[in-house]
């Protein structure tokens, strides 16, 4: 199946806890999240899985290292689903399926220039259309080689690949 | 004075890839390699402390504090090499 595009999460619209989460920045009158190479950081995003969701989705994440030429990054995206009537009290906690990861992308070799990564989302809370949805990223920088920041710039997922 | 606790050695590289990253200049090595950079010239500098001390002129070695004598060897070697740096925390000198 082709890739279909269900939504586009870009800085502007993340959520952020109260501690360790991506500084929300400009370059180059660019927006992006960025990603502190020594603390791991986390944000999120809220939508509504959309009607005729049916295959696997991908979280396709851009991004530019600040000043990073070598290493690698990591990364892990979680999807919290909640149906209609689930018995999950949302002003009390969460529920975010495992994490899906994806480790040991190098980074493009000059900074500055885009790089793709695709994390499939295999564990994604059996979300279905309608279901209240919420994404979460972080880098996770214990274990990444990468130095500085990583600057997300924009996360497209997509219903297949 | 012994080598720095590790703690105050990651302020150090933590602090090094927020400024470099902040100014986007590129960063040639990975993160264990910069630590590792951050602790090597720590040790150089304990191991090499007195010979430093030594290098100072008599009236500087014996009348300025350690802190003093640190800061004078940190400001000769930035602006040896990074003179927009030193004016950061110096401000601009005539």
């Amino acid at each position: 199946m082709a890739a279909t595009t269900r939504f586009v999460l870009t800085p502007y619209s993340a959520e952020f806890p109260s501690s360790n989460f991506p500084q929300l920045r400009t370059v180059n009158a660019r927006p992006v999240l960025a990603f502190d190479a020594a603390t791991k950081e986390t944000c999120y995003w809220t939508v509504v899985a959309p009607q005729g969701l049916t295959g696997a989705l991908h979280a396709k994440i851009q991004y530019i290292m600040a000043s990073a030429t070598s290493g690698d990054v990591d990364v892990n995206v979680a999807v919290e689903a909640v149906t209609d009537a689930d018995a999950t009290d949302l002003d009390a906690g969460t529920s975010f399926d495992t994490i899906n990861a994806l480790d040991n992308t190098t980074v493009p070799g000059t900074a500055g220039y885009i790089d793709v990564l695709d994390v499939t989302l295999t564990n994604a809370d059996s979300v279905a259309a309608g279901d209240y949805m919420r994404i979460s990223l972080d880098r996770d920088a214990a274990d990444d080689t990468a130095a500085g920041d990583m600057y997300v710039l924009t996360i497209e997922i997509t219903d297949g690949n | 004075m012994a080598t720095l606790p590790l703690n105050d050695q990651q302020k150090i590289w933590r602090g090094l890839m927020r400024y470099w990253s902040k100014d986007q200049i590129g960063i040639g090595i990975i993160k264990s390699d910069l630590l590792a950079a951050v602790q090597a010239i720590d040790t150089f500098l304990d191991t090499n402390s007195t010979a430093i001390n030594n290098a100072f002129p008599i009236e500087a070695r014996t009348n300025l504090t350690t802190t003093q004598k640190a800061i004078i060897v940190a400001v000769v070697a930035l602006v040896r090499w990074n003179p927009g740096f030193l004016s950061n925390i110096l401000g601009s000198v005539d």
